[in-house]
């Protein structure tokens, strides 16, 4: 019976077991909300935001640097932007005592263009440019005349080609 | 960790991406024929051009030509609204001294959206001619002209708003010969 008191309080009190009950009872679990000391909280947290401008500041480095380096690489091809005739070996027909030239004063090259950037350059409008910027424009200038000589020689042999009857024309074809 | 992506990281991030991709759109669209595969060819040739004119060549260039002048003042007309003129031509002694891949990293690019070929010329006596042109809408915006013979291949490139009609009026001016061009009415597109 007194083993029934001790597993679920159901027949004869134990005096033993009471005693134990009431020195135990000061430690029996009661339901409250957990209370920490004052100098155990913890401020709360704000609103990280340094990742995000961390990320925005890599980023923008990124573009930059990208601008940067493609402004750098533009700069170094701008030699190219100087219209270049070249000769790859001198003509047979040259005499080898003969002083040598500058690859683009040499006859191989087309005289017809050296011809019409000579009259360009006759026929250039005087301005009040700053001296180097004139020349670089002129130079410019002797280019672009460069180019359009040899785009309207391409087109008018298009032309002429169109004209003929006995080539094989294929106008208007789209393609991709 | 997801959270945060989700909520902090992803607006930045779509409007980065969209800025990336709005530049390579904008790249895509220009209709500058890149060129440097061709580089090698001018060790094999006997003469070559290189024209490079730049937006900041042609702006400078514009300021020379002369205003009283009226041919130079068609042609100061014409480059003003360019942005640039790309010239690779090289000639050989020999035939065969360039690829049909080289060529084709020419044709390639011309395939790209808004080109369209426009004349397609083949002859025994002066090779292959293609003239191409940039289509944005109605306007045409840019010009390519692919010369391939068995000892020349030239390509020319005009990048910007291309006014074929001020193109015609060189005509026999600078030593540009007589073209006979009519300006490309923008129906001829749909025809095809």
């Amino acid at each position: 019976m007194k083993e029934d008191y001790l597993w679920d309080k159901t027949g004869e009190p134990d005096p033993e077991i009471q005693q134990l009950e009431e020195i135990l009872g000061a430690l029996r679990y009661e339901p409250k909300p957990l209370e920490l000391p004052q100098d155990l909280l913890v401020p709360r947290r704000r609103r990280n935001h340094f990742p995000l401008l961390a990320i925005a500041a890599t980023v923008l480095l990124a573009l930059l640097a990208a601008g940067l380096w493609l402004r750098v690489r533009s700069r170094n091809e701008s030699p190219t932007q100087q219209a270049s005739i070249e000769t790859a070996t001198p003509r047979a027909e040259e005499k080898p005592n003969e002083t040598p030239k500058s690859p683009v004063n040499k006859s191989a090259v087309n005289p017809s263009l050296l011809t019409a950037r000579k009259s360009y350059r006759k026929r250039s409008a005087p301005s009040a440019l700053p001296k180097q910027e004139r020349e670089e424009a002129l130079e410019a200038k002797q280019q672009v005349m460069l180019a359009l000589r040899l785009t309207t020689e391409k087109l008018s042999l298009v032309h002429k080609k169109n004209q003929s009857p006995s080539n094989q024309i294929k106008n208007q074809h789209r393609v991709g | 960790m997801n959270s945060l992506f989700h909520t902090n990281i992803r607006q930045p991030l779509m409007v980065l991406l969209l800025i990336a991709s709005s530049t390579l759109i904008a790249n895509a669209q220009d209709s500058r024929i890149q060129t440097a595969s061709l580089d090698h060819l001018a060790a094999k040739a006997s003469e070559s051009v290189d024209v490079n004119v730049d937006e900041r060549l042609m702006k400078m260039a514009a300021k020379v030509f002369s205003d009283q002048d009226a041919d130079e003042r068609k042609i100061k007309k014409l480059v003003e609204g360019l942005k640039g003129i790309y010239v690779r031509s090289f000639e050989f002694d020999a035939s065969g001294q360039y690829t049909d891949a080289d060529l084709e990293s020419i044709r390639t690019q011309l395939r790209g959206p808004g080109w369209t070929r426009m004349v397609n010329v083949t002859s025994k006596k002066d090779g292959k001619l293609e003239v191409y042109l940039l289509f944005h809408g109605d306007m045409v915006n840019g010009l390519a002209v692919l010369h391939s013979d068995e000892k020349e291949l030239t390509i020319v490139n005009i990048v910007g708003p291309v006014d074929l009609d001020k193109l015609a009026q060189l005509e026999g001016q600078f030593g540009v010969p007589e073209l006979g061009i009519e300006s490309q009415k923008p129906k001829a597109k749909n025809e095809q």
